[in-house]
């Protein structure tokens, strides 16, 4: 069964679970052991490699950098590099830094699990959870307008770039300076459109009465009961077993 | 000339193509128009034709050199783009640096600057605004700055992607003549988007149909 065709309150039970576990344990072995079930259970859910690769691509080098510094900077523990007189990383700094990046690789590809849906369906799993649906559309809101705010920077690039302005050959500074100018229209842009979609919404009697009704429902399935069971029981196992 | 030969583009997330197998010539000193329905990719074409988006296949030859790999900033120095939203070509603080934007790039003095950008404010009655931010300008003023920014440049080439939308008739007209005179004095070769058959009938010598 892919997880595209799981119920979507199922997924965001998942990834709370998941997540928590990730902030919750302290040992790196049980950490990893979390992180295998969760790839394992992306991979056979019928996710796109190549889609999982590229999502978590551009989290790799921050990872790589948090562990980095919590390498360095936590003291704890015995000196495992020195160099003359100098501890550059201790035990206690080394293992920390692996459960920071142990955490954070959870907590990425947990969140893979929630691109496998439909953003209407989650809609639907937060009003199931009792959510006011002015908050919950106001999110749905929030997520779809990251690729057409997406789109709209890259329209302004291009534009900059046609009109002369040579990226590959000015200064760092005067890069940074230009991107910072592409902000105010990208920002701008989102707010005029956030107001206009507000007033459609409100003329269209959005808020007028307390509840709303929904044009689709979600309905549990066995299998989707099944899976759950499965995928708890998993994780319990794992909990106890390298607790 | 700008040359299309058999180009196919496919969105992402698409199975139908957005064009498929097409074919056009523009020529140097000509407007020629491009119309057709809603939907049937003559903003694609535009964005195919300035680089924006790469064919699925086929290719695209200005002046006998293919573009396919060549940087925007390249194409940009041999065809300028006006967008259908205006909002997403204008990012300077005021409406004269917005003119200026290109100008400067290409290298022109200071005092050159000055001068194209005074001519560009006057040719479309925006000098009131020299001083206004691009963005809190009407849609009608926010089309004749993008228009001015980019008719300033002098590209031998230009393509406008709806630019007749929120334009009076006086300015629509003086567009018409502004972009005759280009064609016919600077050998310009002018692509025009548009469903205005008016203006089309009026300024355009030849209309590609897709």
């Amino acid at each position: 069964m892919t997880l595209t065709n799981l119920d979507a309150r199922i997924k965001l039970l998942m990834l709370v679970a998941v997540s928590s576990v990730a902030l919750l344990v302290q040992r790196p072995l049980t950490l990893a052991a979390v992180l295998f079930l969760t790839l394992i259970l992306l991979l056979l859910g019928g996710v796109d490699h190549f889609k999982v690769w590229r999502q978590t691509r551009a989290m790799i080098s921050i990872i790589a950098g948090i562990f980095l510094i919590q390498c360095v900077f936590c003291r704890d523990g015995l000196p495992l590099i020195t160099i003359g007189n100098m501890t550059l990383i201790t035990t206690g700094g080394f293992q920390m830094a692996i459960i920071v990046a142990l955490r954070l690789l959870i907590i990425v590809s947990s969140a893979l699990i929630v691109l496998t849906g439909d953003l209407r369906d989650y809609l639907l799993a937060l009003r199931w959870c009792r959510l006011p649906y002015e908050i919950v559309y106001m999110t749905l809101a929030a997520l779809r307008f990251i690729p057409l705010l997406r789109d709209e920077a890259t329209s302004i690039n291009s534009a900059m770039q046609m009109r002369g302005y040579d990226f590959k050959s000015v200064k760092w500074k005067q890069r940074i300076k230009q991107y910072m100018a592409m902000m105010l229209p990208v920002t701008a842009s989102a707010l005029h459109r956030a107001v206009q979609m507000s007033i459609a919404m409100e003329t269209r009697a959005f808020r007028c009465m307390p509840n709303r009704s929904q044009w689709r429902s979600l309905k549990f399935a066995h299998r989707d009961i099944i899976y759950v069971l499965i995928f708890f029981a998993l994780l319990i196992a794992i909990l106890l077993l390298l607790k | 000339m700008i040359e299309i030969n058999n180009i196919t583009y496919t969105y992402a997330n698409n199975h139908l193509p957005a064009i498929a197998e097409f074919c056009a010539v523009f020529n140097k000193g000509e407007i020629a128009a491009v119309t057709g329905k809603n939907g049937c990719g003559k903003t694609t074409l535009s964005k195919l034709i300035t680089g924006i988006l790469r064919p699925s296949s086929g290719c695209i030859l200005i002046d006998g050199e293919n573009i396919t790999g060549m940087s925007l900033f390249n194409i940009g120095q041999r065809i300028g783009y006006i967008w259908q939203n205006p909002n997403r070509q204008l990012f300077c603080p005021t409406v004269a640096e917005e003119i200026g934007f290109g100008l400067r790039n290409k290298g022109l003095t200071e005092a050159n600057i000055m001068v194209e950008t005074y001519r560009y404010l006057e040719m479309f009655r925006l000098s009131a605004k020299k001083e206004a931010h691009p963005l809190l300008l009407s849609l009608g003023e926010k089309q004749r700055l993008a228009l001015a920014a980019v008719l300033s440049l002098g590209a031998p080439y230009l393509l406008l992607d709806e630019p007749t939308v929120g334009l009076d008739v006086r300015c629509r007209r003086l567009l018409g003549t502004e972009l005759r005179k280009l064609a016919e004095q600077q050998n310009c070769g002018v692509i025009v988007i548009s469903h205005e058959q008016d203006f089309v009938r009026r300024f355009c010598a030849r209309e590609v149909v897709m």
